[in-house]
């Protein structure tokens, strides 16, 4: 790594002035209730296409949003300017918001103290990579493809992010969170190779090994593709693919839907969801995964089981379906692990060298909702959609339009890896296996 | 406007980056005051006002971008941003292959103020928030209705360009909209159905003619009809699709495809290249004749109608599909040189301070036509017709796409039958476009805003119109929205 660039990073909001708003705040505010959220950001993105930097950025951005509640009339008013005349406006504002606002029956006052886990959220070498570090990275991507004559596109990026919660009530959570993100789109003439990785550490975005199994997919489908028919396909679907089905399902677990009946897991809690071999967990605590102590809310974020034995076990219930409902609230799987029993080995491979004949998906793309009732979803291959034949590789084949359900398409799971690291570019990250798939619905081709 | 303040401000970035030696810089100052109401199920849910004031340098050095930018708007934090731009440029003119060479653009000095004749900002939020209490009431008092939503949004930006180039450029502008769904259940099953004005920047006016109760009773209506009606029967339409629809299927597939920064390869990584490449340009049929797809950002109250983009270059009218030939498309000052024209088409937009300026979609539409709605309708023996949004996507070259649709009707013989469910159609781009044999007149011309397009990474939204009258295309591919059925 070079020396840092710039001489004065800037200085984010620490825990005393973050403790110096709140008091400015609540000492202030006539409300029955105010809480106020803090979060205050400095990172950057090194963009680069046809193997040069195009976009070049960083920004510092701090924000203060602050509630009010009079009974059960709140507002919200939000600032970018903490200096102590901005804030008070800003309050006074949240304020005259709330007195206007109707008395929303579902208001609950902020929690009170909490107990948060103690997560390694921050990583030094994160906060402290500026953009020549992420540029270090990005000439290394382009100069491996460069060696191999094939075309780079991609993006570096790190931040480090100060996120800060209090309330009247005695809430008062503050974390420091770093992330560092690489992705990398090989173009090697008509094909393309993609990889991706998403960590706390930017030590751990291991961009040599990625840049490189994105070159191989790249080479692997320069030759000529050919065209299959739509129809039901065995598929093995790589982590990054998995996540992209997997996201949708995690979105839709919302307990009020639930209950108003408009959820397509309405009527499934406490059934058999998917394969009875699957389970899903949030880990917070994972080091590889991008877990925080609480929420938005300043709930704790706890481990929780989500999906036991394909059972349905869990739905994300925010504070007042929870109260309404006698349990304990639970908003967020921010941090997901599906795994299964028994796993065919830890690499993709693993279930390349045991499939007669089927199709390798490396990622999807565009994946969008088309019958919220039963979660039809679909979406287009990207990034190196390849034939297999007895247990090998053979072609590369033209890019399939997707049909299908994950909660179909997860009860037709005939072998998986262990659960490795997924990143997507419409998604967080997770830790999913990779799977092979009966029947999965391609109902179109497109024309590369 | 023109605080001394933001001028102090802007010749300050702009003294510290000349004197580092830059061939060019600009600095864009904001202040963004957005109002969001929400109502969800008979209450008002949320109701907030964020107030986003920051700015952001971008500098050319040696051949390559730098920028930075920040929220803090102080005498000390401008030499440090303007600094770490200029430094940031010298670390991408490291990795640099070709040097950016910007299309020239006369110095505009100018302020720019939208069109509003009630501020959404002035209205009471009393008004506000009973128009929404009482939309939601007029959904939910249907029988077979579960859910209720209903919505405002407003957005006002005071905004300063200022660039070594001697471009003054100060902006006052105004975007709001509106919109409501119901939600009904039925045999295990549900459907929603929706309602918005467009986003235009315009001021409260288009809310209050807008009639929200009657049309909050009517979604109602059509939502519990949706909910029970047939699934469709897979196989070959003709389709008839309305403006708001149609605005979707443009964006998408004409839109995107005819940015040119996809087209060189930038957005490669993310929201992907374009079939339209530059070798196209002139003679690549992506439509049938009646396919005139025209660039619009001077038209009163649309979205990218802002007087001039984020390089300081004039908003402007052109072609990219005349005739069903593609010939256009949306540039910035970088790119525009690489295919040989003169001047940028000014399509450079960010969706904040704090985001650098990229190629975006213009405000398209799809020229009107002769026929009327009843006319494109009378020529079709099995079709339907599709209204509003549902489902959409497409791949990253911007061929093959599926899009749904908000409520469908089966059409027999030149008339609507009765609400269909679950219809979507697939096809590759230029093959639908030329299956287009009839556009209807501009009297059925209706606009509609996105305001949430995702392009870029870090990933920003962006802001465009597209209008249209309604338009028929022949022997469409419709499948069912459901994964179970075609087992």
């Amino acid at each position: 790594m070079t020396s840092p660039i710039t001489p004065s990073w800037p200085k984010l909001t620490s825990r005393e002035e973050f403790g110096f708003l709140t008091d400015l705040v609540m000492s202030h505010s006539t409300g029955d209730h105010t809480f106020l959220s803090l979060r205050d950001s400095h990172g950057g993105t090194t963009r680069f296409a046809n193997n040069q930097v195009i976009q070049n950025v960083n920004q510092r951005r701090g924000t203060l949003a602050i509630t009010v509640a009079f009974g059960r009339q709140h507002g919200t008013a939000t600032t970018t300017d903490f200096t102590a005349g901005a804030v008070r406006e800003t309050l006074k504002q949240a304020e005259r918001l709330a007195r206007i606002s109707p008395e929303d029956p579902e208001y609950l006052p902020p929690v009170g103290a909490q107990s948060y886990l103690l997560l390694p959220t921050a990583r030094l070498e994160t906060s402290a990579a500026g953009p020549a570090r992420r540029l270090d990275y990005a000439r290394e991507a382009i100069g491996q493809c460069k060696m191999e004559n094939l075309n780079a596109a991609g993006t570096v990026s790190s931040t480090v992010a100060i996120v800060g919660v209090a309330a009247d009530t005695g809430l008062s959570a503050y974390e420091e969170r770093t992330e560092a993100r690489f992705s990398l789109t090989v173009q090697a003439g008509e094909a393309t190779g993609w990889s991706a990785a998403a960590h706390r550490s930017i030590d751990r975005l291991h961009v040599q090994e990625r840049t490189l199994a994105a070159i191989n997919k790249a080479k692997r489908g320069a030759d000529e593709p050919q065209e299959l028919p739509p129809g039901r396909y065995t598929v093995i679907l790589e982590p990054a693919a998995v996540a992209g089905l997997l996201s949708w399902m995690v979105w839709m677990l919302d307990a009020k839907s639930f209950y108003k009946g408009t959820s397509p897991f309405s009527g499934k809690l406490g059934t058999r969801i998917l394969d009875r071999r699957l389970s899903l967990v949030n880990q917070p605590d994972h080091a590889d995964l991008l877990g925080h102590g609480f929420t938005n809310e300043g709930l704790p974020v706890i481990g929780s089981g989500w999906i036991e034995a394909g059972v349905l076990r869990q739905l994300l219930h925010d504070r007042y379906t929870a109260q309404e409902h006698h349990i304990d609230p639970l908003t967020t799987l921010e941090s997901p692990c599906l795994s299964g029993e028994r796993p065919l080995g830890t690499r993709v491979d693993d279930l390349i060298r045991t499939t007669q004949r089927g199709i390798l998906v490396t990622n999807f793309w565009y994946i969008r909702p088309v019958n919220p009732s039963d979660l039809t979803l679909t979406g287009m291959t990207r990034d190196g959609t390849f034939l297999i034949e007895n247990g090998e590789v053979t072609s590369a084949i033209r890019n399939f339009r997707f049909h299908d359900s994950p909660l179909r398409a997860f009860n037709q799971v005939d072998a998986y890896t262990t659960p490795a690291e997924a990143v997507t570019s419409e998604t967080g990250k997770a830790l999913v296996p990779a799977m092979r798939l009966h029947d999965f619905n391609f109902s179109s081709v497109t024309r590369f | 406007m023109s605080e001394p303040l933001w001028d102090e401000l802007a010749e300050l970035a702009l003294t510290r980056a000349r004197a580092a030696g830059v061939e060019y810089a600009d600095i864009r100052l904001l202040d963004t005051t957005t109002r969001t109401i929400h109502g969800e199920d008979r209450r008002i849910a949320h109701i907030g006002e964020t107030s986003d004031r920051g700015f952001g340098v971008r500098v050319l050095h040696r051949g390559a971008w730098g920028f930075a930018a920040s929220s803090i708007l102080s005498l000390e934090e401008i030499p440090r941003v303007a600094d770490l731009a200029v430094e940031i440029a010298k670390g991408s003119a490291s990795l640099a292959i070709e040097k950016v060479r910007l299309a020239p653009e006369p110095v505009h000095r100018d302020r720019v103020v939208t069109s509003c004749r009630l501020d959404p900002f002035a209205v009471p939020l009393e008004e506000q928030t009973s128009l929404l209490l009482n939309t939601m009431e007029a959904i939910q008092r249907h029988p077979g209705v579960v859910r209720s939503h209903a919505g405002l949004w407003a957005q006002r930006d005071r905004k300063l360009f200022v660039s070594t180039e001697g471009s003054h450029l100060e902006f006052s502008l105004l975007a709001i909209q509106g919109d409501c769904t119901a939600t009904a259940v039925h045999d295990g099953r549900f459907a929603s159905r929706s309602f918005n004005t467009p986003h235009l920047r315009m001021g409260y006016e288009l809310i209050r003619e807008a009639d929200f109760v009657r049309e909050g009773a009517r979604i109602a209506e059509q939502a519990v009809e949706k909910v029970r009606a047939p699934a469709v029967e897979p196989g070959r339409y003709d389709l008839v699709l309305d403006p708001e629809h149609l605005s979707l299927t443009m964006h998408e597939s004409c839109g995107h495809p005819s940015e040119l920064d996809r087209a060189l390869g930038y957005e490669a990584n993310y929201a992907g290249t374009s079939f339209l490449t530059p070798d196209k340009r002139g003679t690549y049929r992506y439509g049938s004749t009646h396919v005139n797809l025209v660039a619009d950002n001077t038209e009163p109250d649309t979205l990218a109608a802002t007087g001039y983009d984020d390089d300081g270059v004039t908003c402007q009218k052109w072609d990219i599909v005349r005739e069903g030939i593609f010939v256009g498309y949306c540039t910035n000052r970088e790119v525009a040189p690489k295919i040989k024209e003169e001047r940028s088409r000014g399509s450079n937009r960010a969706d904040s301070w704090g985001s650098v300026p990229m190629v975006r979609i213009a405000n398209i539409g799809l020229e009107p036509g002769t026929a009327t709605l009843d006319d494109l309708l009378a020529d079709v023996k099995r079709g339907i017709y599709i209204e509003g949004h549902g489902s959409y996507s497409i791949d990253q070259r911007r061929y093959n796409f599926q899009f749904g649709g908000d409520a469908f009707w089966l059409v027999e013989n030149g008339r609507r039958t009765h609400m269909l469910r679950d219809v979507v159609y697939h096809g590759i781009t230029p093959e639908f476009w030329g299956r287009c044999d009839g556009v209807a007149d501009r009297a059925h011309r209706r606009r509609y805003g996105f305001i949430t397009c995702g392009k870029g990474q870090p990933g920003q939204s962006g802001w465009m119109t597209h209008a249209a009258s309604h338009a028929r295309f022949r022997r469409v591919d419709v499948i069912t929205g459901q994964a179970k059925a075609e087992e």
